[in-house]
């Protein structure tokens, strides 16, 4: 924001909304500014005063102060006003066209780079899309985009803007102040305030949303209802279109990707939430510390001195303040009471994952305890998002792997939004504290937590372990061991280590879940250790060698681990069966059935001796 | 003192006129060695490992006595020097040692009692209370066992004969008095039963079962907390029935309850209990029973030609069976020409003989029942052992109750004719090794096994060693034997192979109609392990078979 | 001495007569008594028949018995009949006689809750109304092992299928809210059982083997005519109830449901059994006895459950399709084989037959039936772990194989086969069937 004071050498004051420090500076007047403003980068001003003429002032530290000027090249043509597409390139919009300039600020001159004469009422600028809506025609409601990119302007093809009656006279008929532009879900959209008219059977006024692709021609794709009539200004604020109405000093929020009626080619929506006014803003009184005791002032909302530009700027020009427009989601969780839509609004705002996840837990808890397939469908539209985004970071890897991320420079790793709500968040903040309060009965806890790898499972996504423990965990604390069976029983709950272990540590409790662990480990077909360990651990010192000796290992293994065993086990006819067994063994890998020293068994030689005799040592037989 | 009442027996007898024609001693039961086609390729019946060469030495046996048949109607048949009831010389008794010349007593005197008790019932006396000498030598304390408690239900195995009037005969555990009432319910039982044309046959519970044999005018009851099924069990018991028929015989038995309904038969059996008893006890670890077939000492060929010779040269007119043997095991039997002793018969004997240290002082000379052979009449049976400290047992049997002098010159003939063949040492040598080791046949998983040749009935098996050490551990072994056969022989479901994997051992039967085969071996051992196992072990018995078995038999 | 007898099939038998044999029964257990005070008789073999006996409550005796089949033989000319001792298995027989009672407690509860309901009079009248029918339903001549078993056959199902019946369940009870146990059943398989494994077992059984054998006709009817076409949208579906209200139009209609029994042992609870069917999926709803079912209740179930267990039905259908193709599953088993988890009751058997109203077929000869049940019965001595392999006269090989509370019973024909190929066969067997357990070779 620019504030010019006139008067001898005109002093400029440049605030912005994130820098803190404003850059200030004064030059000689030389006559009334019509509009002034800096390239990208704040490097060049350019300085409006003339119709003809635009001056330019550098900013490039030592490098001369003076200003220089350019005309703009049609002949009598006026300047509408002007325009920086990047930080040295300008465009000129004149009422028969437009003229795009490359700046040369050490030449301190201009090189015209294209030139277009076209006819022009008004124009608007969209900096962040860098795209010049002219406004053309008599009734001008034929609009021309122009689309600049690095000392290129293309032309897009034009458009008209459907106007809500059949104008009586041929005067201009589609004003400025009704069209805006804005980049809604990455989308360059122009928003035609179609206001009420009698004639037409309209509710009242509506904005339509016309979308204008890079090539091809533009559409109207949406009519956002308003059903009211007066003044209304319009924000665009995290892909939601605002509608601030004056009358109510309320505003609307429309959510376009919201569903709406189809009718073929557009889609009609109605605003999201009731009408709500913005946040009341209080005005801090300034002065002498003396008279702070007075409360501050709200400032007057929805004023006629309000101008709005896009996208979220709004500027109070009686009070002298520019703000720029939010979303608070809070409050919209208890405006909007079905969770399904609510969920689809939240999942594309910024600031979104705090808001959905404690939408979770309250679904979960009384008293605004959600029914089942609520929170299924809630479930499922999260697990939707954060497959989307598993798929996109995979193939991005994969490509990654393929080496070919070179090869395409465009590639980049996926952003991950907030919308993306993993397995860890939903834990951590909403499953993991839902049941621990236990408030809920057990029934519902473990429905829900079905519910939850259910719709995991849909969208095949990995369930974590720790949701298992926790599920498990559950059915154990209300003794639902049969119910725990059967899941595993159908692999409800997926194999791994962790869990099988979990399992062997139930078994005190519920002795099936040994033979459920031991499935578990033998369908992992990489725990054959752990199967040894668990079954020597039970003195199944036969299984154990049985398994071992059927996956071919019983070569390898330890003879003391496994007479240590059998010792434990206190059965001499088994000591004796593991005893002969690693006896052979030793004939048959060393000729000799005696144990090597290394092997640290004469505990159990002795031991053998001492029940069953010296004799009934194995001889060694010779071929 | 003891001539006159056996004269007078002898009357007795005549005068309630049991003779019955001069039968032949044809075999008990009337079955003959029929031979079977064999299944298993080189194998065939008489061809197996063992085989007898010239005919078996045995009446062919099946593996259970059949149970359903009632009675086992033997011809009752007597020799007809049994007819003559001269006064035997006292001296033939003196050189029978105490306790055993009592129980003859009570057997061949046994006529007395019953004429007197007539007499004496038929004055309206009341019955003689049993003798008090009766069992004085075999009070083995177990008369106090309290049987209501834990300890006397708890032992694997009761057995109790009962009359048909409930009068208790014998308990294996617990005196017959204190379990006079539990008898009486048993007979209950079974009368009850039959009273509705049907037969009670076992009660079956957790971890027992009570079986019941009838065998009239004897009920025998066991219960058993042992593996073995019904019919192994009624098996053993039909064992203790021709005990006791080996000391009466069947016609004795069947007369004195005919006489008197609730005779107490236990001042008869007297001082027999300890011989039922280690019967018993035999049962419980020697396969021979399970198996129905004999084992053989481990000998040599020759030696064994060598004392069968001597044996068969020390024959006289009245000797039907001379038999050598050692523990359990037989050394060598010569028989009269087509007679045959019946495996039963002759663990009969070999329980008899074990079941008495007193053999060993001298020659006894005693009246015996071979029930298979002849369940109407005694023999006479010449028992002795050749040296004091060398474990071998000759006896002779014969059919002639005075020919005692002449059968112990028989004895002296043989010893002198063995000591003429120089085998004498050869047959000490072998006395000391009486088991082979499972080691020699060479199979590391190889634990223990049995081989019964059918047509021979006979069978082999090595000593049983470690793991096998504990008593408990040796009858576990001999369980999983009897549960294998039972399976194997299941009356109405019969399995040709059996391959069992176990906690503590692996067990393979294989049973064809030439032979039966059953190994033990570690449970480690694999299946095919266990099939070359099988293979090898049958190779190294035909190598061994002159050795293990008695390959040909010798009659007079 | 008569009033000991609470129930007698035959009733016809001449008083004395049962009064004897109640009799000869507790003279055995009596006997038996003396060897085991704690352990009495289970059964009596005599040579006519055999007699088994069950004290499911404490001084309540359940005795049956069962004739050993006669054979007619020759001797000599004339014919003579002969008793076949060896025929009847002790432990098939001691189960039907349990289930007997456990099917008795299913829908009457305990002996003892009728004693303190009405006395004997009540006791008497329950047993006659039970029995007089549960006997006619009992077919002796064809029970054997899995009678042992009693076990319960799982439906296969991929994880995501059995995840939506989950939440299926789990809506339906919230929705219908007095519904205290649910169990899912598709093609007579259970997949989900709320109740506990035991009253489960038996209810499966009632279900399995009379209930829905008496439906299954009309349903076999609905499933050939189009379905697919008018499913969405409107509620038009397959539903109905095998228990309760026939017609729900008709407002005389009648929601009477057979109650019964779980928990029998700790919580004793009450119930009402709704059995509702679409195609081949089965739902039992169980309520409590105290809230009795209305018409609207049961319109109510009908509307919600009925469509959506109509698509869930079609779901599991396909799913179950597409996974046969992939195990390729269709063709005949070439195993014949028994499988059971102590477990979990999981029961699986190529040998036999569905399961009709009547019985449930073997397909294999009786003797080789009767040798699994002989394995079982020499497993269930011990629980350490057991393989028996035996051959049978006809050549047949039987395998019993017993790993941690399994059972796998295999008959290989493959006559001249000899241990080691036997043993790969059920190495194969387990390879295809069992790979996703841990069973010991």
């Amino acid at each position: 924001v620019f504030a010019v004071r006139s008067g001898g050498a005109t002093g400029v004051v440049v605030k912005g909304l994130e820098d803190r420090n404003p850059i200030s500076f004064r030059m000689e007047d030389k006559g009334e500014v019509k509009c002034i403003k800096f390239s990208l980068g704040n490097k060049i001003l350019a300085v409006q005063r003339t119709l003809k003429s635009v001056d330019f002032l550098n900013f490039i530290p030592d490098s001369p102060q003076l200003e220089y000027t350019q005309e703009c090249k049609t002949k009598n043509a006026n300047i509408l006003g002007f325009c920086w597409t990047s930080s040295t390139e300008i465009v000129f919009i004149t009422d028969q066209g437009i003229e795009f300039y490359q700046v040369l600020p050490e030449k301190r001159s201009l090189k015209l780079l294209k030139n277009q004469s076209i006819n022009v009422n008004w124009y608007m600028y969209c900096p962040e899309s860098s795209v010049i809506l002219l406004s053309t025609t008599v009734l001008g409601n034929v609009l021309q985009p122009f689309y600049f990119k690095s000392g290129t302007m293309s032309k897009l093809s034009k458009f008209e803007i459907e106007l809500p009656a059949a104008p009586k006279s041929s005067k201009l008929s589609l004003s400025e102040r009704d069209i805006a532009m804005a980049t809604i879900y990455g989308q360059l959209y122009v928003l035609y305030l179609r206001h009420h008219s009698r004639t037409s059977n309209s509710t009242g006024a509506e904005v339509v949303l016309y979308q204008l692709p890079r090539e091809g021609s533009c559409k109207k794709t949406h009519i956002l209802k308003l059903n009211r009539t007066g003044k209304f200004a319009l924000n665009v604020v995290d892909n939601l279109v605002v509608v601030h109405h004056q009358d109510t000093e309320t505003s609307v929020i429309f959510d376009i990707k919201l569903k709406g009626e189809f009718d073929g080619s557009t889609t009609i929506h109605q605003f999201v939430l009731p009408p709500r006014s913005i946040q009341p803003y209080q005005i801090p009184v300034a002065g002498p510390a003396s008279v702070t005791s007075q409360s501050p002032v709200p400032c007057k909302l929805y004023s006629s001195s309000w101008i709005v530009f896009q996208p979220d700027i709004i500027i109070s020009a009686s009070e002298g303040y520019l703000w720029s427009l939010q979303v608070k989601l809070e409050p919209v969780v208890n405006l909007l009471l079905d969770k399904g839509k609510l969920m689809d609004f939240l999942l594309q705002r910024k600031e979104c994952k705090m808001v959905i996840l404690s939408v979770c837990s309250q679904m979960l808890s009384e008293p605004e305890r959600g029914s089942l397939s609520v929170i299924a469908t809630v479930f499922d539209k999260l697990n939707h998002e954060y497959k989307k985004y598993l798929e996109a970071e995979q193939s991005y890897t994969m490509v990654v792997e393929a080496g070919l991320s070179r090869s395409n420079p465009l590639l980049k790793r996926p952003v991950r939004t907030q919308a993306v709500i993993d397995q860890s968040d939903m834990y951590t903040h909403v499953l993991s504290v839902f049941t621990e309060k236990k408030e809920a009965p057990h029934k519902f806890t473990i429905a829900v937590l079905m519910e939850y790898i259910r719709s995991l499972n849909q969208f095949q996504i990995a369930v974590q372990h720790y949701l298992y423990e926790l599920v498990i965990k559950t059915l154990v604390q209300h003794n639902l061991f049969y119910m725990l069976h059967q899941f595993l029983q159908y692999h409800v709950l997926s194999d791994s280590k962790p869990l099988a272990c979990l399992l062997l540590s139930l078994e005190s409790i519920y002795p099936p879940a040994h033979q459920l662990s031991l499935d578990m480990l033998k369908r992992l077909s990489t725990a054959n250790d752990e199967i040894v360990e668990v079954l020597l651990s039970k003195h199944q010192v036969l299984a154990a060698l049985r398994f071992i000796r059927g996956i071919g290992g019983h070569d390898s293994i330890s003879a003391r681990k496994f007479l240590d065993a059998a010792k434990q086990a206190e059965d001499d006819m088994l000591f004796y069966t593991i005893f002969r067994f690693f006896e052979q063994r030793n004939q048959r890998l060393r000729g000799n059935p005696s144990f090597t020293p290394g092997e640290h068994c004469e505990e159990h030689v002795t031991f053998f001796k001492q029940v069953f005799g010296e004799q009934a040592l194995m001889k060694p037989t010779t071929f | 003192m003891q001539v006159l009442p056996r004269g007078m027996a002898a009357d007795v007898h005549k005068k309630k006129g049991w003779e019955v024609p001069n039968g032949s001693l044809a075999p008990g039961d009337g079955q003959h060695a029929e031979r079977s086609e064999s299944p298993t390729p080189g194998l065939a019946q008489g061809t197996e490992p063992g085989a007898g060469q010239e005919g078996a030495m045995f009446v062919h046996t099946r593996s259970y006595e059949d149970l359903t048949s009632p009675e086992d109607g033997a011809a009752v048949a007597r020799s007809p020097e049994e007819r003559r009831g001269e006064p035997a010389e006292p001296t033939s008794m003196e050189q029978i040692s105490k306790d055993f010349s009592e129980l003859s007593t009570q057997l061949t005197g046994m006529a007395l009692d019953l004429e007197e008790e007539m007499r004496q019932s038929k004055e309206g006396k009341l019955e003689l209370s049993p003798q008090t000498t009766r069992r004085d030598s075999v009070l083995s304390g177990k008369e106090e066992e309290d049987v209501t408690m834990d300890a006397w239900r708890m032992h694997r195995k009761h057995v109790f004969v009962l009359s048909e009037a409930g009068k208790p005969v014998y308990s294996r555990y617990g005196s017959e008095e204190a379990l006079s009432s539990t008898m009486g319910v048993m007979m209950a039982l079974v009368s009850f039963l039959e009273a509705e044309k049907n037969a009670i046959r076992s009660i079956h519970a957790d971890g027992y079962k009570v079986v019941f044999v009838r065998r009239s005018p004897l009920v025998l009851v066991a219960v058993a907390r042992t593996r073995q099924s019904e019919q192994e069990i009624a098996h053993e018991l039909l064992y203790i029935y021709y005990q006791i028929l080996s000391l009466l015989t069947w016609t004795q038995l069947n007369h004195i309850f005919q006489q008197k309904q609730n005779y107490d038969l236990r001042r008869l059996l007297a001082g027999s209990e300890r011989i039922t008893d280690n019967l018993l006890d035999l049962m419980a670890h020697d396969p021979s029973f399970l198996m129905g077939a004999v084992r053989c000492l481990p000998l040599a060929a020759s030696v064994r030609d060598a004392v069968s010779t001597s044996l068969q040269q020390a024959k006289a007119k009245s000797l039907v069976f001379s038999i050598l043997l050692s523990g359990n095991q037989l050394v060598s039997l010569v028989r009269k020409k087509d007679q045959f002793l019946h495996p039963i018969d002759l663990h009969l004997l070999f329980n008899l003989i074990s079941s008495s240290s007193s053999f060993r002082e001298g020659e006894a000379w005693t009246p015996i029942c071979l029930p298979k052979f002849n369940s109407s009449g005694f023999f006479h049976a010449h028992i002795s052992y050749l040296e004091q400290e060398m474990d071998l047992c000759l006896l002779l049997v014969s059919t002639d109750r005075e020919d005692f002098f002449t059968v112990s010159d028989c004895k002296r003939r043989f010893q002198e004719r063995l000591r003429r063949r120089g085998v004498h040492h050869a047959l000490q040598e072998a006395l000391r090794t009486p088991f082979y080791s499972v080691a020699q046949v060479g199979i590391p998983d190889l634990r223990h096994f049995i081989y019964k040749s059918k047509s021979s009935g006979l069978f082999t098996s090595p000593e049983i060693e470690a793991p096998y050490v504990q008593e408990e551990e040796k009858e576990r072994l001999l369980g999983l034997y009897q549960y294998l056969h039972s399976r194997a022989h299941n009356s109405s479901r019969p399995l040709k192979n059996i391959y069992f994997t176990g906690p503590r051992e692996n067990l393979l039967a294989w049973v064809t109609s030439a032979f039966e085969l059953y190994i033990c071996y570690s449970p480690l051992g694999t299946k095919a392990g266990a099939i070359s196992a099988v293979n090898k072990l049958m190779k190294w018995i035909r190598k061994e078979e002159d050795r293990l078995f008695i390959l040909t038999p010798q009659t007079y | 001495e008569e009033k000991k007898i609470l129930f007698y099939h035959p009733n016809e038998v001449e008083k004395n007569e049962k009064i004897r044999n109640v009799g000869l029964c507790e003279a055995i257990v009596q006997f038996t008594r003396t060897f085991s005070p704690t352990k009495p008789a289970k059964s009596l073999h005599t040579q006519k028949n055999r007699q088994f006996f069950h004290e499911p409550e404490e001084n309540f005796w359940m005795v049956m018995v069962v004739r050993n089949p006669i054979i007619e033989k020759h001797k000599d000319g004339k014919p003579v009949y002969e008793y076949q001792e060896e025929e009847l298995l002790d432990k098939v027989y001691s189960s039907v006689l349990q289930q007997c009672y456990s099917m008795y407690k299913l829908f009457n509860g305990t002996f003892l809750k009728a004693m303190e309901d009405g006395g004997v009079k009540v006791l008497k009248e329950r047993l006659e109304k039970f029995f007089h029918r549960y006997l006619q339903t009992l077919h002796l001549q064809s029970c054997d092992l899995l009678d042992v078993f009693c076990g319960i056959s799982f439906f296969p199902l991929d994880k995501m299928t059995y995840l939506k019946i989950q939440s299926f369940i789990n809506r339906m009870e919230e929705s219908l809210n007095i519904v205290k146990y649910t169990a899912f059943l598709y093609n007579d398989q259970l997949i989900w059982s709320g109740l506990e494994q035991d009253d489960m077992r038996i209810l499966y059984k009632y279900l399995t083997t009379s209930l829905f054998p008496r439906h299954m006709e009309p349903e076999l009817a609905g499933r050939d005519s189009p379905i697919r076409a008018e499913m969405p949208g409107n509620l038009q579906h397959y539903g109905r109830f095998l228990t309760g209200p026939l017609n729900l139009n008709d407002p005389e209609a009648k929601c009477r449901f057979p109650k019964i029994f779980v928990n029998t042992d700790d919580t004793y609870e009450e119930l009402h059994l709704i059995v509702y069917k679409a195609m081949s999926a089965a739902v039992c709803f169980m309520i409590d006895a105290s809230i009795p079912p209305t018409l609207e209740f049961c319109r109510k179930l009908d509307s919600i459950v009925g469509p959506q267990l109509t698509m869930l039905a079609s779901d599991i259908c396909e799913q179950y399709n597409i996974n046969k193709r992939i195990s390729g599953a269709e063709k005949e088993p070439q195993f014949k084989f028994i499988y059971f988890n102590h477990m979990n009751l999981a029961e699986k058997s190529t040998i036999h037959m569905r399961k009709t109203p009547s019985v449930s077929l073997a397909s294999v000869h009786p003797d080789l039936m009767k040798i699994l049940g002989d394995i079982n019965s020499d497993f269930s001595r011990v629980d350490e772990d057991e393989e028996i392999i035996v051959k049978a006269m006809s050549d047949y090989w039987v395998v019993g194989k017993k790993s941690d509370q399994r059972e796998l019973y295999v008959i290989l024909n493959q006559k001249n086969a000899n241990l080691i190929e036997v043993n790969e066969e059920v190495k194969k067997l387990c390879a295809t069937q069992f790979n996703n357990i841990f069973f010991l070779d």
